[in-house]
């Protein structure tokens, strides 16, 4: 049996066998999720995320730390033990680990790649600009977060969005500001306040990696995931009206981003005809009566997520590695049977 | 106070035309917890020219979505409110986010194939936005 076997074969057995299952897991949660009538679209956000991104992360964390729990010890896996004779070092796990992590990183790389923001430009057009939002800050309390926080740019076809992991901005095309009244303007930074509140690039950039490591079982879960990302603009919809933005200046803007020719797919959100469809009943009826919060969103989802990972990271390090044993056994014996 | 909610397909009927808004204003600003029609006409009839078929018209309306609660008193009807105006407020409020953001058929909307909307959607997306501020600003 050649070193290389447990690595490879776990791998493409974690890729194919084990994430495809939590996927499906975590679709029949997110299905009885959505199902619930006295909820909707906007009920349950934080909790579809984290079974959204979960289903992919916690076991990839928990196998990850398996492994370099098993090599760093230095104690032989079961397999090893068995199978490898007399071995006393079993570094497979280690390798596993390294080759796992590895294609988690190659299948990350577009992702990331697709991941960045228009450029700042300082035309006189983009200083323009910078000086009527901070005029329209300045006059809103409610946008006070958005601070040293707008950039302006000339980027054809860039209407507006929100870029930046840790610290984001917000950004915003000079030709797609120029269509926009003040009113417009102001409503529409009042969306993207609340995207760079929430720190959403991030939440949206892990959502898109946990797609991506789970090639085979997103195409469980990417039906869910957009309609996670549309309730997600629609709640930013509705949290900017809470702050006191019209509601129908709103729309307008969210319409005038969707027209061809922007080209930022998160600019106020998406082009597709539902979700504007949703999103501008929604803030029709928001004109009549200002929108209270409907419901209880339940811890915030990055602190779940993070103690969630936490659990995975450390649990083969408390409870033992039972299940890498049982697939570095699994992969083995499998390609055992098959060479026969 | 004007309601101008959308309309429900069920429990109360959520739209209130503007006379039927102007009513309900008067009878909880005056909380008239039993009255006749002549008794809104009597206060209405202070700020506009309005026919008594007319508020009679418009409080039967009212009875007949479920506002309205009477019983008969001799020859004539004496009508009362069902709920107070925080809790008619509360309820459309309800319904009206139940409508815009909430159970299956919002969900079901999203379900649907996705397709980028073309400029003819776009357009009667507008329209609409614009009707309804139309509508707000008269």
């Amino acid at each position: 049996m050649i070193e290389a076997t447990f690595p490879l074969l776990g791998t493409a057995f974690v890729v194919l066998i084990v994430l495809p299952a939590f996927a499906l897991l975590a679709k029949a949660g997110l299905v009885t999720l959505e199902r619930d009538e006295a909820g909707g679209p906007l009920h349950g956000l934080n909790l579809r995320y984290v079974l959204l991104t979960g289903s992919s992360a916690l076991p990839i964390a928990w196998l990850l730390s398996a492994g370099l729990h098993q090599a760093e010890t230095g104690k032989s896996a079961l397999a090893c033990l068995f199978d490898h004779d007399t071995a006393e070092l079993c570094f497979e796990p280690g390798f596993f680990a390294l080759v796992l992590a590895a294609a988690i990183f190659a299948s990350s790389i577009g992702v990331v790649r697709k991941h960045r923001g228009a450029r700042a430009s300082s035309t006189d057009a983009a200083r323009t600009l910078v000086r009527r939002v901070a005029r329209i800050i300045a006059s809103d309390p409610a946008l006070a977060g958005l601070h040293d926080r707008v950039v302006a740019t000339d980027d054809v076809g860039f209407a507006l969005g929100t870029h930046g992991l840790l610290k984001p901005r917000v950004f915003i095309g000079t030709d797609f500001a120029a269509r926009l009244s003040d009113e417009m303007l102001a409503s529409a930074l009042g969306h993207e306040a609340e995207h760079l509140r929430a720190l959403d690039p991030l939440r949206y950039l892990i959502l898109q990696l946990a797609l991506a490591v789970n090639p085979f079982g997103r195409f469980l879960l990417e039906p869910h995931a957009a309609r996670w990302r549309a309730a997600r603009e629609a709640h930013c919809d509705r949290e900017a009206v809470i702050h006191g933005a019209a509601p129908l200046p709103l729309a307008d803007a969210i319409v005038r981003a969707a027209r061809p020719g922007a080209r930022e797919a998160v600019a106020l959100g998406a082009r597709d005809t539902a979700v504007l469809r949703l999103r501008i009943g929604m803030l029709l009826a928001f004109s009549e009566r200002t929108p209270a919060r409907c419901c209880h969103q339940g811890p915030s989802a990055f602190p779940v997520a993070f103690v969630l990972l936490l659990i995975a990271l450390l649990l083969p390090h408390q409870t033992g590695t039972a299940a890498l044993d049982v697939l570095h056994t699994g992969a083995e014996h499998a390609l055992t049977y098959f060479w026969r | 106070m004007t309601f101008r909610l959308r309309s429900g397909k069920k429990g109360l009927e959520l739209r209130l035309h503007d006379l039927e808004a102007t009513i309900m204003d008067v009878v909880w600003g005056k909380q008239l917890s039993s009255f006749a029609v002549g008794d809104v006409l009597a206060i209405l009839e202070k700020q506009r020219d309005i026919a008594y078929t007319t508020v009679m018209t418009t409080v039967t309306r009212l009875y007949e979505k479920g506002i309205l609660e009477r019983e008969r008193d001799g020859k004539r009807y004496l009508y009362s409110p069902k709920l107070s105006r925080e809790e008619f407020l509360q309820s459309t409020a309800r319904e009206v986010l139940d409508e815009a953001v909430g159970g299956h058929q919002a969900m079901a909307m999203l379900a649907e194939k996705v397709s980028e909307a073309s400029a003819g959607e776009l357009d009667d997306l507008e329209a609409l936005i614009q009707k309804r501020r139309e509508e707000l600003d008269a």
